[in-house]
């Protein structure tokens, strides 16, 4: 595969209804039940809009996409930075693009973030992935 | 204000922690409620890994050592991102021993005033000592 990819490669976009009821699930199975992340009054009691997606969750979405990419087991890093916050029962966007090749270590750098419907990047990253 | 830290805290572990076995069913709820489908993240059995960011599962019992200086609120901390570098998957059965370290802190100026970013960093190996990965976790005080 490595060979086939340029710089400047898009990754294939992956869209999902981020449904509540996902959300809640993965708190549960992340250990991380507090109400921002499970019910919309206890998250405006913490002054937000209603119920957020974990960081994490943001962070394991952007990994499938990769790995649905470039397969199983092929990322080796991963850096994110949350800028804005994923709300649920809406429709996000994963996205990513190539920026750079190591014909050395047969690894590709990409820029990687997860938008919304107005193509809000709220989520942004980088990530190296290795391609055989 | 600029932040007194001591350049002593920097590095040093003030936090000891370990967790497991972990269980299939950790690992296969983990992975199903990011939407996998694919076998080696679903399906019971010896080919069986946790998902890559089921690293992030963990954390160590203290959030921050205990002589970081007091103008830092930890209770008031922002999750403003993390960098992870992804060594053996997780399997069944695993242990997972964590030190924690401070490994950063920095200022950044922005229009809303100034930031304080804490980086605490999550140095993750199994039970053969291999490394699962190293989780920077940066979070973000105001000033």
């Amino acid at each position: 595969m490595f060979d086939t990819v340029a710089e400047g490669d898009e990754l294939p976009v992956r869209e999902l209804f981020l449904a509540k009821d996902m959300v809640r699930a993965y708190a549960r199975a992340a250990n991380q039940m507090a109400p921002r992340f499970t019910d919309d009054a206890g998250a405006r009691q913490e002054g937000l809009p209603g119920m957020i997606t974990p960081g994490n969750m943001s962070m394991g979405l952007l990994t499938a996409a990769i790995e649905a990419w470039a397969g199983t087991g092929a990322l080796r890093r991963l850096g994110t930075t949350f800028r804005g916050l994923v709300l649920p029962d809406r429709t996000i966007r994963m996205c990513g693009t190539v920026t750079e090749k190591d014909d050395t270590a047969h690894t590709v750098e990409l820029d990687v973030w997860l938008e919304n419907e107005d193509a809000e990047r709220l989520v942004i990253g980088t990530a190296t992935v290795a391609l055989g | 204000m600029p932040l007194d830290i001591d350049p002593a805290l920097l590095g040093r572990e003030f936090d000891h922690t370990t967790y497991g076995p972990v269980a299939s069913d950790e690992l296969i709820a983990f992975a199903r409620a990011l939407g996998e489908t694919r076998p080696e993240y679903v399906e019971p059995g010896p080919t069986l890994v946790g998902h890559p960011t089921f690293c992030v599962r963990y954390k160590g019992h203290k959030f921050y050592p205990e002589n970081i200086p007091k103008s830092i609120n930890v209770r008031t901390g922002l999750d403003a991102g993390k960098d992870i570098a992804f060594g053996v998957p997780i399997r069944p059965g695993d242990t997972i021993d964590i030190r924690s370290t401070l490994h950063e802190v920095y200022e950044k100026t922005g229009r809303s005033g100034s930031m304080y970013f804490v980086v605490i960093r999550f140095t993750m190996t199994n039970q053969r000592g291999e490394m699962v990965a190293v989780v920077d976790n940066r979070f973000m005080h105001r000033g």
